[in-house]
Formats: C-alpha cells, sequence, structure tokens
C-alpha cells in the first residue's frame, strides 16, 4: 500500500469511526423516546450514504452492500415518513440499526487490523432486506423490487411520471466538469445548491445527483443540464456556474422549440430536490417551501459549520509538538536566567526576554490544548453497553450522563474507556437488583438509575460511577476475600475502607455465577491497573441498600504540571503543587512519637505522620533537624502526611518527562518516583509521586 | 561522533574485507573493553548526573543530553568492582541497544579499532567476566574483551 493510499485509508477509517459513534449516539437517544425524528432518519441516511461512498472507493464491498442496504431501507422511511412503522416495527428497526453498526464496526475494526473482510454478509443483507420488505409490504404498495441497486425505487417510480427532458425548458445551461476531478455528481450538487442560495428557480438534469453515485457517469459522457424559466435567471445561474470551480466549459443555450414553460412542474421538482437537499455543504438556508425544512436546513447548515472547522491530525504529530515545546520552554528559561547575564543591566534584553517568556507561556497553553477532546465520546459508548445489558439482563437500568464536555488529555480519554466500560458493566450487574420488586420494596424508584459524571478539580478530573442498587456487602467481601485468601491480616482489623478496596484486589469477584458481562474475575483489579497507568486511583464507597460509587481521579495531563523544587541534600525534587496543601517550620518539641517510634505532627487538630526525604532515599548532607527544614503538608488521594525536607526553592511549570523506560525494571515507581523533568540550568529534578512515597515509605518503617 | 573523537584508527593485519566489524575500546579497571560502533551513539565528557534514589548502586541516575534522560550505569560497580572517584579521564558512553539509550561510566576511551569477527573467540570459562562472552588477543599481547551489550541492559 503506498502513502497516499495510506493516508486515505487512514482518513476512510477516522471518518467511518467517527460516524458509526454518532449513529450509536442518534440510536440510543432515539430509542429513549421510542422513535426517529426526521432529522435522525436523514441523519442516519446520510452516513450511511458516506460509509458506502468511501467504502466503495477503498473497495470494501462488504461494508458497502451493508451500508448500501441500509441506506435503502432508510430511504424508504424517509419517502414514506417515519410514522408509516408500527411499535413492533419500530423496535426491529433499532435492534437491526445497533446489529448493522455493530457489524459495520467490526468490519472496520478488521480493516483497522488489517485481517480479511467478511466477504459473506448475504444473510445480513437478508435481514435488513427482510425488513424492508416487511415494513414496505404494509406501509404501502411500492413493489419490492429494489434488486435495481437504486434506493430510490419508490420515488423512482414517482417520479418516472413526469420524466425529465430538458427540452421543456427556454433557457439551460450545459456545464461540462474537468475531465478527471472526480465525484462529478457532487460538485453539480454544489452548484444546485449555490444556485438556490440565490433564490433561483431552476431545474436541472440528471435530477439524482445527491443520491445516486451513478450519476457522475452521465455528467461525465453528457454534461450536466441546468433548466430556467427567465432569461434574467439564466444570466443569474451563469455567474454562479461561472464561480464554481472544476468546469472545463459551459455553455448557455435557449430552446427554441420549448413551449410555454410549465407551471406545474418546476415547483414539483424544487420541492423535493430541495427538501433532500441537506447535505453539510449547504451554508446558509435556501427559500423554503415546507414548513420543516427552514429547521432542517439550519441545522444542516450548522453541522456543516462544526464540521469544516475541524481538521484531524495524527497524534505522534501532537506529541512531536508538545515535545518540541517542551523543550523551547526549557531552552528559554536556560537563554533568560543564563549565568552569563548575572550582574549586567540589559534593559533591551529584559524587555525582549519578558515578551519571549509570554510568548512561549502562549505557546505551551495552546499546545497543551491541542491534546484537550472531552470525555462526551467515552460516556456515549457507555449508553450503548447500558442498553445492550438492559436487554439481556432485563433490568431496567438509565444511565444518566453529567459533565460528558468535561475535557482531558487524549491520552486519558483513551485510557479510561475500558476502565469506566467495567465500572459500569459491575454497577449494573453487581449493583442494580436484580429484582423490580426488590427495588419496590426497598421504597426506591422501580427503574434503576447509574450516574456518570466527570467533574474538573483543579489539576484533576474526577470520574464517577454511582448506581442507587444493593450496596455492597461488606461482611460477604471479606469471607470470599478470606476464601481466596488475599487477605493479609485477621478479618477483625479491616476497616470498611480496607474491605472495598479488596474488590480491586486480582482474583477477586463478588459474583460466583459468570455473566457475558462481568464475573470472570478479572475485573477491577485489571481497572486498577489501567488507571494508575494513566496516572488516576480509584476508590470504591458503598452504603449497604442504597448503592455503591466507584470514583476515578485521573490527572488532567500528564505532560505538563505546576511544581514546587524542592532540595534535600543536594539532590533536587519536584512536588507537585496540587498535592501540597501546606508548608510550614516546625520545632522538634512539637513532634509526637506514637508507640512504634514514627514521628507524628499536629496540624489543624489532626495527627499526620511525618516522612523525611533524606531518610527514604537516604541522602547524605541534608538537615536532620526540624528546626533547619520545612515540612511540607501534602495530600494524595487518601493519603494525607508531612514531608521533611530541607528547603524550598521555587514554584515552577515543569515539563514532565517519563523516566527512561530501563528503569522501570527496578520498580522505580514504587519508590515514589512518577518522571523528572529538566531545570532551566540544564539539571534533572525528580518529581514525586506523593502517594507512593508515603508506601514506600511506610515500606522502610 | 565516536569516530571523530577518537581519531587513531588501527587496523589489525590479515584481515579479510568482509567480517570487519569496528569497536570502540575503553578501559574499566584495566581491562580494556570493546563495544561495536554499531551501538555508540557519543562519548560525553561533562555531565551532570542527578541520582535516583532506591535503585542498584551501579545505576549512578540519570542525565540530561539534549533534552532526552538517559540513565547511566557504571561499568564497574556493575560487574562487581570496586568503586573509583571519577577523574578527568572518565567519561560516558552513550549506546543505543535495541532503542533503548544507556550510558555507560568508563576509566576511560582509548580508541576505535577494526576487528575481524572471526579472529574473535570465547573466553575461557575460569576467566569468565560479568557481561562478556569472548574476547580477541591482540599481536602486542594485550587482549580485548567484547562487552555484551544485550547482557547490559537485560535484568
Amino acid at each position: 500500500m503506498d502513502a497516499s493510499m495510506e493516508s486515505l485509508l487512514e482518513t476512510y477509517l477516522f471518518e467511518t469511526n467517527s460516524l458509526l459513534d454518532g449513529l450509536d449516539e442518534l440510536l440510543i437517544n432515539a430509542e429513549k423516546i421510542g422513535d426517529f425524528s426526521e432529522d435522525d432518519v436523514n441523519e442516519i441516511f446520510r452516513s450511511m450514504h458516506t460509509i458506502k461512498g468511501s467504502s466503495a472507493m477503498l473497495e470494501f464491498n462488504g461494508l458497502m452492500e451493508i451500508a448500501h442496504h441500509i441506506e435503502d431501507l432508510f430511504f424508504y422511511i424517509r419517502e414514506n415518513g417515519i410514522d408509516s412503522l408500527d411499535q413492533t416495527h419500530k423496535s426491529e428497526l433499532f435492534n437491526l440499526m445497533f446489529k448493522s453498526t455493530d457489524k459495520l464496526r467490526s468490519e472496520i475494526e478488521k480493516v483497522e487490523n488489517n485481517e480479511p473482510l467478511e466477504t459473506n454478509i448475504d444473510s445480513f443483507v437478508g435481514e435488513i432486506n427482510g425488513l424492508l420488505k416487511k415494513i414496505s409490504g404494509e406501509g404501502s404498495d411500492t413493489d419490492d423490487s429494489k434488486d435495481s441497486g437504486k434506493a430510490e425505487a419508490p420515488a423512482e417510480s414517482a417520479k418516472a411520471a413526469i420524466p425529465v427532458s430538458v427540452s421543456d425548458i427556454p433557457y439551460f445551461i450545459h456545464v461540462y466538469f474537468e475531465d478527471g476531478c472526480g465525484m462529478e455528481n457532487l460538485r453539480a450538487f454544489m452548484i444546485v445548491n449555490a444556485l438556490q442560495e440565490r433564490e433561483l428557480e431552476f431545474t436541472y438534469y440528471p435530477d439524482d445527483i445527491d443520491r445516486n453515485p451513478d450519476s457522475a457517469e452521465k455528467i461525465i459522457e453528457d454534461g450536466f443540464y441546468i433548466g430556467f424559466h427567465t432569461e434574467e435567471a439564466l444570466e443569474n445561474g451563469a455567474t454562479v456556474v461561472g464561480n464554481a470551480q472544476n468546469i472545463r466549459s459551459y455553455e448557455m443555450m435557449e430552446n427554441q422549440e420549448s413551449p410555454a414553460p410549465e407551471e406545474h412542474e418546476p415547483e414539483e421538482k424544487a420541492a423535493p430536490a430541495e427538501k433532500k437537499a441537506a447535505p453539510p455543504a449547504a451554508s446558509a438556508p435556501a427559500k423554503n417551501k415546507s414548513d420543516a425544512a427552514p429547521a432542517k436546513r439550519k441545522e444542516a447548515a450548522s453541522h456543516g459549520a462544526v464540521k469544516q472547522d475541524l481538521i484531524s491530525v495524527n497524534l505522534s504529530k501532537l506529541d512531536a509538538l508538545m515535545a518540541l515545546v517542551g523543550e523551547i520552554v526549557i531552552t528559554e528559561s536556560m537563554v533568560t536566567s543564563s549565568p552569563d547575564l548575572q550582574g549586567l543591566n540589559l534593559d533591551n534584553f529584559n524587555k525582549s526576554a519578558r515578551q519571549l517568556r509570554k510568548l512561549t507561556d502562549d505557546l505551551q497553553d495552546i499546545s497543551m490544548s491541542l491534546r484537550m477532546v472531552s470525555v462526551s465520546g467515552v460516556f456515549q459508548k457507555m449508553n450503548r453497553i447500558v442498553r445492550d445489558m438492559k436487554q439481556n439482563l432485563n433490568r431496567d437500568v438509565r444511565l444518566t450522563i453529567i459533565g460528558e464536555n468535561t475535557e482531558v488529555d487524549k491520552t486519558i480519554v483513551d485510557g479510561i474507556g475500558d476502565p469506566l466500560m467495567h465500572i459500569v458493566r459491575n454497577a449494573i450487574d453487581h449493583g442494580i437488583e436484580e429484582n423490580v420488586e426488590d427495588r419496590i420494596a426497598a421504597g426506591k424508584d422501580p427503574q434503576g438509575e447509574v450516574i456518570l459524571s466527570a467533574t474538573h478539580t483543579g489539576s484533576e478530573v474526577i470520574i464517577s460511577v454511582s448506581d442507587d442498587g444493593r450496596g455492597m456487602d461488606t461482611d460477604a467481601i471479606l469471607a470470599k476475600a478470606a476464601r481466596n485468601g488475599i487477605l493479609t491480616k485477621p478479618e477483625s482489623d479491616y476497616s470498611q475502607k480496607e474491605i472495598l478496596m479488596l474488590l480491586m484486589t486480582p482474583g477477586f469477584s463478588t459474583n460466583t455465577e459468570v455473566t457475558e458481562y462481568s464475573g470472570r474475575g478479572v475485573g477491577l483489579d485489571v481497572v486498577k491497573k489501567n488507571v494508575e497507568a494513566i496516572g488516576g486511583v480509584v476508590s470504591i464507597t458503598s452504603e449497604l441498600g442504597k448503592g455503591s460509587c466507584t470514583t476515578l481521579k485521573i490527572p488532567l495531563t500528564l505532560a505538563i504540571a505546576d511544581g514546587m523544587e524542592i532540595s534535600v541534600g543536594k539532590s533536587i525534587f519536584t512536588v507537585p503543587i496540587s498535592n501540597i496543601r501546606q508548608s510550614f517550620k516546625s520545632t522538634e518539641s512539637e513532634i509526637i512519637l506514637d508507640p512504634a517510634g514514627h514521628e507524628m505532627i499536629r496540624c489543624m487538630d489532626a495527627f499526620y505522620p511525618i516522612v523525611r526525604a533524606h531518610e527514604l532515599y537516604n541522602i547524605p548532607d541534608a538537615c536532620t533537624k526540624i528546626d533547619d527544614g520545612i515540612l511540607m503538608w501534602v495530600e494524595a488521594s487518601d493519603k494525607s502526611y508531612c514531608l521533611f525536607v530541607d528547603k524550598l526553592i521555587g514554584e515552577h511549570q515543569v515539563v514532565v518527562k517519563p523516566l527512561p523506560p530501563y528503569l522501570q525494571q527496578f520498580h522505580i515507581k514504587d519508590s515514589g518516583i512518577s518522571g523528572c523533568t529538566i531545570l532551566g540550568d540544564g539539571n534533572i529534578s525528580i518529581i514525586l509521586d506523593i502517594a507512593h512515597v508515603y508506601e514506600a515509605a511506610r515500606g522502610i518503617f | 561522533m565516536a569516530e571523530t573523537t577518537v581519531d587513531i584508527i588501527e587496523t589489525e593485519e590479515g584481515q579479510s574485507p568482509k567480517n570487519i566489524q569496528r569497536f570502540l575500546t575503553f578501559v574499566s579497571d584495566n581491562i580494556t573493553f570493546g563495544v561495536s560502533t554499531d551501538y555508540v551513539i557519543e562519548i560525553i565528557s561533562s555531565y551532570m548526573i542527578c541520582t535516583l534514589p532506591m535503585v542498584p548502586d551501579y545505576i549512578k541516575g540519570i542525565i540530561n543530553l539534549r533534552g532526552q534522560t538517559i540513565p547511566i550505569i557504571d561499568i564497574r560497580l556493575r560487574m562487581g568492582k570496586m568503586p573509583q572517584d571519577y577523574t578527568d579521564a572518565t567519561c560516558i558512553i552513550i549506546l543505543e541497544i535495541k532503542d533503548i539509550s544507556v550510558g555507560i561510566v568508563v576509566d576511560s576511551v582509548t580508541q576505535v579499532l577494526d576487528i575481524d569477527l572471526d579472529r574473535i573467540s570465547p573466553i575461557p570459562t575460569q576467566n569468565q567476566q560479568e557481561l562478556t562472552s569472548s574476547m580477541i588477543s591482540r599481536e602486542d599481547g594485550s587482549v580485548i574483551l567484547f562487552l555484551d551489550c544485550e547482557e547490559l541492559i537485560s535484568q
């Protein structure tokens, strides 16, 4: 596969995947209401049309066939109105559509993985056609002869009654497109749109350019005809055509033999053309003949605008940009704080340096924001999971989504998909009561609720999944953990919090029965691992009988953090500002020892353990007396303690660099080091992971 | 680059043109080692090592090499020898082994040699050193041990 094909394929995959995602969302929403709106039908039709077209271009015939038949189905629905379907047909349609998007998605996945595509899709296509037959058999008398391959069967027959002949029209423009410019039908359609914008009255031939890709052939051979009824319109039309692109030639012609223009026909023809014309390209509402049209057109226009403002960029390019910007930030401070400049009075230099700093800061902010995407994509996928589980497990659950527009780093969005899926499944499978009676008896809404929410808090995003189910039985968990032999201390020593943490121990699953969705015993520990991989923490809270809540706390971005530089002996460390609660001086006399000899100090009426950084990391020449150094009260997830360091150096924005991969084998993360950063002078500072520092310290005690 | 910093290039006699490979030789604890120049990225002599806590003693820390962080291994300690204070001759050879960059601290770098791979022989077991598996004895009676780079980065 050559490079151009490769990029074509990439675009195709991106486009098709986003269309399928959009479809899923649409289907879920439509199913909630139990009906397709006219817009939905149009949207599905358009998406299928695009998938069909691009699949055909890349010769993925199976995909094309499926999309084509769904397109047929929706063409019929669009022509006859969704109301022509009764309720059973609708639910069948929903199931079929979900199945189809799954099917398409699985095929796309095969394309992605370079696996051979399924060639035998007859049974699936048969299913689609079966439904179409069923609907059309009852909905209207139109024939079933749709094997013509055209989606337009009913409409076509209607139109055949008014044969399109150019000769009825007094004036027309005959347009030829440039040889090999491709997509002639779409180009013609763009002209039609432009003409509609000018509020001209006209007809065109071939008239099925927006639906029938084969019309491109006709246009190549015979040219594209636009008919006008007045000379004025012709002149106007000619300027529009003249401004269009990729036109080889056009000529204005006057049809001498034409009879008086037929009033009826253009009206008739313009109307359907307009109604169907809701492509993204339409940018302004044209004159509208029906009442439904304005809203629809407007929506189409805004859709178009959104799509045109987006470009897709390879993530690796963004990563390269980020790395480069990081370097610039470091180099900038290397230059402006160069020791060579010490003691010099450089007014102009300082001025320019300030300007440079501002610009690099802006550059950094913008490049950071490039990677931020909203979590809505991931959240919407949960809708689908809830729907499927609802059907298969027969539980009435609704999913409420809060804050789906919260933006986080792209790598994080990618990272939370799987864990979130696990959690949502767990919530429904283990959380929500099996029987509606149990819920009613407990005085709850018969319909279970799972709330998926995302919120920002400073440098973290908090994603929580809560259900109003039966909650977790801590005794049962403890008993099970004991059975599985994963307890590390006597049962009575476990606090409620610790018991819930047991759920995330490898090899734990409370459901004795294995269902399709959960209970394989590889649930929450995998979730925990995945979330930790992106720097987050998982916590579970639960109240028996009232429900449980799983919370993920994840850093907004992995690349840049505000950090406080601290020194211990000759080493310099960086502590993320978000972890610091307070820094204060203290004296030896305020230190209290617990029975095991661990140091503690009182802050705000509570006692917190002290971790001495120099002891933990064996750093020589550091302050050992509490009076000489400084205590930093830090907090991370559920851990809160005081870190004893020599002194604070200052606050900086740091570019987080991962530690070299070679060092991973020494379990460096467990010693409380999350990464490193390069300081302005080129030295390296180690970034501390506050939660792990405490664990490492406890390991030493 | 290695080839430019160390410009003494000696050619072994009796070479056959096909199996020649270039090796950078360096000294650590009075033993001469050779490492294929395929692995060598560069040699640096000025550096600031940032020490890492809680790692084996032979991991001296990490350095910043033009924005890249590279772990540094002291080859003496890695081979279980006594540590020695770093001098002006001490330098770091940056190696890239299977996409992993590491720097090794050596006592001094000597030269780049073209060596006929056919003349390399395994080391007699009683003299086996850690991280080396083969050697070559040269005309002047000196011996070069070849560093097994992939062994170096494995656990």
